[in-house]
């Protein structure tokens, strides 16, 4: 057991650093704007240029073929020099991962270094206003034509669906509860979106209506039918590392640490907590890579880096009003965007469902 | 970067569980003050910290922290980690440690009692940055009530005592790492012990693990294990550093607080069952109360770090 980081490794973290330092971007609009939306457009397109937006892809889809260590380390840099949140994210985090493992060669060309470049940006859509937590009992559905598909039914609660321009998510294809979901993507061009204001005020949510929108058959992702349990793999991904990593949390608690520096001992003690806590995050996440890089699957373990990081963050933003009472200017984005993760990627409830039935063995 | 135990750390883990599964069953904590400390020493487990000139196989501490989290997971009672961990680098010259014949007792700063001190030969002794070393002969010992009936306190008066020439602080910093790694062992038993019984125990015409209230409870617990644990590891790794006391902090107050976590939800669990003497929980419920507040209770760990941290002083 070590620590150490490899020459290369270390070589890899000041070349990042060096190009953050000398590229990073002043604080940009908020993504959830049409203004904002385009400046971290021409970020990720300025981040694809130096390959830095998806390091650990393969360099044909415009990556580095970094192992998950380098990805750390370069998620590590990113976040201490102060760099935007990914506008890029659903795509690059949630449908990548399940592009690489179940999509055709086609499919991975025509899609991955679009995405990598930001040109296309991805939204997910997964939720129904009656399938939120309970997923599998969506009722939007997919009908065959010559082709394709034609998709109807109604989505909700879509992430930066606003402005983006394709989507994916599961339809229904028959009537079996699990085994009757095909996984879907579709341009965005003829979904009718309605922009929803998160607690910010701002559109970062979509509700989108389909009313027979087209998608070709070269959009369906891996088999008609299979499309809940590749759904599954993504949302191991969205719980475990590839969204979350420790870079972020890091980076937080040491801006806390800093906040706290003068508090009274209760709250700096608080705040000395969630550093350990992100750094006990950070080498969980290292055992996790080392793990995965010898071929085994996260799985349901997946949901306990969830919850734990999950309620971190809500515990680090919160504690951040704490000290700064109504002067809370600029922790404010990020305490609204902490209080949404116990929600998404699936509600923390469903995680210690999981945790307690699939990783203790509890009865259902 | 290669953030995992390796096979051998692993086998002597498990070769050490096996032991203490035989010989130190949840019975013999009823009859016995120091079970299976005889097959221990069998199997060399005071020398694995020795420098092989003192007959030891000279490891690191890293190397046998999973065997350490099975003395916690076994609830294993004797002064296991001043003799295990903290005698291989104050008294590496004593002859026989290495064979377990001479055991030792800690009296750790900022406590009052040494705990298991009716048992040690030698007793360690550290006052004001200093370490005096008493043999049995020359101590006093006043029995003091704890938390924990297989880890007596005691009071300990002294007449002479001798000098130890060396600094105690990486002996200590080594004790609280591996006192951290005792903790995370018995909330690991404490979690699985409570699972099983909520699989069996029926209310209501279901076993009580089928409610979300008492899964949801377990879910926790099992998150804040998975989490402490690696704090714990890596204070092992970098308790030579600069960042070894601060680091040894965080891992002991975290697993102090993952442990005492594990023990109020396994006796909620438990329920009324639970609160009896009857059930060998009560034995481990007592360790996580009594391990917590060893080599430094969580709250002045917490303090260290908030020093560290933040910078302030406190």
């Amino acid at each position: 057991m070590d620590l150490d980081f490899s020459p290369a490794e270390r070589a890899f973290r000041l070349e990042v650093r060096d190009w953050l330092a000398r590229h990073r971007p002043p604080p940009l609009p908020s993504m959830d704007t049409a203004e904002g939306f385009a400046a971290h457009r021409a970020w990720e397109a300025e981040l694809a240029a130096a390959r830095l937006s998806a390091v650990s892809w393969p360099e044909e889809y415009g990556g580095r073929g970094a192992s998950l260590i380098d990805w750390l380390i370069f998620e590590e840099e990113y976040w201490a020099a102060g760099c935007p949140a990914r506008v890029t994210q659903n795509g690059i985090f949630l449908l990548a991962p399940s592009l690489m493992r179940y999509g055709t060669p086609e499919q991975r060309e025509r899609h991955l270094p679009r995405m990598a470049g930001g040109d296309d940006v991805w939204a997910q859509a997964w939720s129904e206003p009656e399938a939120g937590s309970d997923l599998a009992a969506l009722t939007s559905r997919a009908e065959p034509c010559p082709g394709g598909w034609r998709l109807y039914g109604h989505k909700t609660w879509s992430s930066r669906a606003a402005f983006a321009t394709h989507g994916f998510g599961l339809f229904r294809t028959s009537g079996a509860r699990h085994k009757g979901l095909t996984y879907f993507m579709f341009p965005m061009a003829g979904v009718a979106v309605r922009p929803i204001a998160q607690l910010d005020g701002l559109p970062g949510f979509a509700e989108l209506r389909f009313d027979g929108v087209f998608t070709p058959d070269s959009m369906v992702l891996g088999e008609v039918g299979e499309g809940w349990r590749i759904a599954m793999a993504t949302t191991s991904s969205e719980r475990g590392l590839t969204l979350r990593s420790p870079g972020r949390f890091l980076a937080t608690a040491d801006r806390l640490a800093e906040l706290a520096r003068d508090a009274d001992p209760a709250l700096a003690d608080r705040a000395a907590r969630c550093r350990i806590e992100a750094e006990a995050y950070q080498l969980h996440t290292f055992g996790t890579a080392r793990r995965l890089m010898a071929g085994e699957e996260l799985g349901p373990a997946a949901s306990m880096g969830k919850i734990f990081w999950s309620e971190l963050d809500l515990r680090m933003h919160a504690l951040a009003l704490d000290l700064l009472g109504d002067r809370a200017e600029s922790w404010v984005d990020g305490f609204l965007f902490s209080l949404a993760g116990p929600i998404y990627a699936g509600t923390n409830e469903i995680q210690r469902n999981i945790v307690a039935e699939r990783v203790l063995g509890l009865p259902r | 970067m290669n953030f995992g135990f390796n096979d051998d750390q692993l086998a002597l883990a498990a070769t050490v569980r096996d032991v203490l599964r035989t010989h130190c069953p949840p019975g013999s904590l009823r009859s016995e003050r120091r079970p299976a400390w005889e097959q221990l020493a069998g199997l060399g487990f005071f020398g694995l910290l020795l420098p092989e000139a003192a007959d030891g196989l000279g490891l690191a501490l890293v190397d046998v922290l999973p065997a350490l989290e099975e003395t916690g997971r076994a609830c294993l009672p004797g002064p296991v980690v001043e003799t295990a961990v903290v005698a291989p680098y104050l008294l590496a010259d004593v002859p026989k440690l290495a064979s377990g014949a001479v055991c030792v007792g800690v009296l750790p700063p900022g406590q009052a009692y040494a705990a298991d001190a009716d048992l040690a030969d030698l007793l360690i002794v550290v006052r004001d940055g200093g370490a005096r070393v008493i043999p049995r002969r020359d101590v006093r010992l006043a029995p003091r009530r704890g938390v924990d009936p297989c880890r007596p306190l005691f009071e300990v008066t002294f007449s002479r005592s001798e000098p130890l020439p060396v600094p105690v602080g990486p002996a200590l910093a080594r004790a609280t790492v591996a006192t951290a790694a005792q903790l995370v062992g018995l909330a690991r038993e404490l979690l699985s012990v409570t699972v099983g019984y909520a699989r069996v125990r029926t209310q209501f015409g279901a076993p009580i693990g089928s409610f979300q209230a008492v899964k949801h409870q377990l879910a926790d617990v099992a998150v804040a294990v998975e989490f402490a644990a690696p704090l714990v590891y890596r204070a092992a790794l970098t308790v030579e550093s600069d960042s070894g006391d601060r680091d040894a902090s965080a891992a002991k107050a975290a697993a102090g607080e993952v442990a005492t976590l594990a023990a109020r939800v396994a006796l909620q669990i438990h329920g009324a069952i639970g609160y009896t003497e009857e059930l060998d929980l009560r034995f481990w419920l007592a360790r996580a109360w009594s391990l917590s507040a060893a080599y430094g209770t969580t709250a002045a760990h917490r303090e260290r770090l908030r020093t560290a941290i933040t910078g302030r002083r406190p």
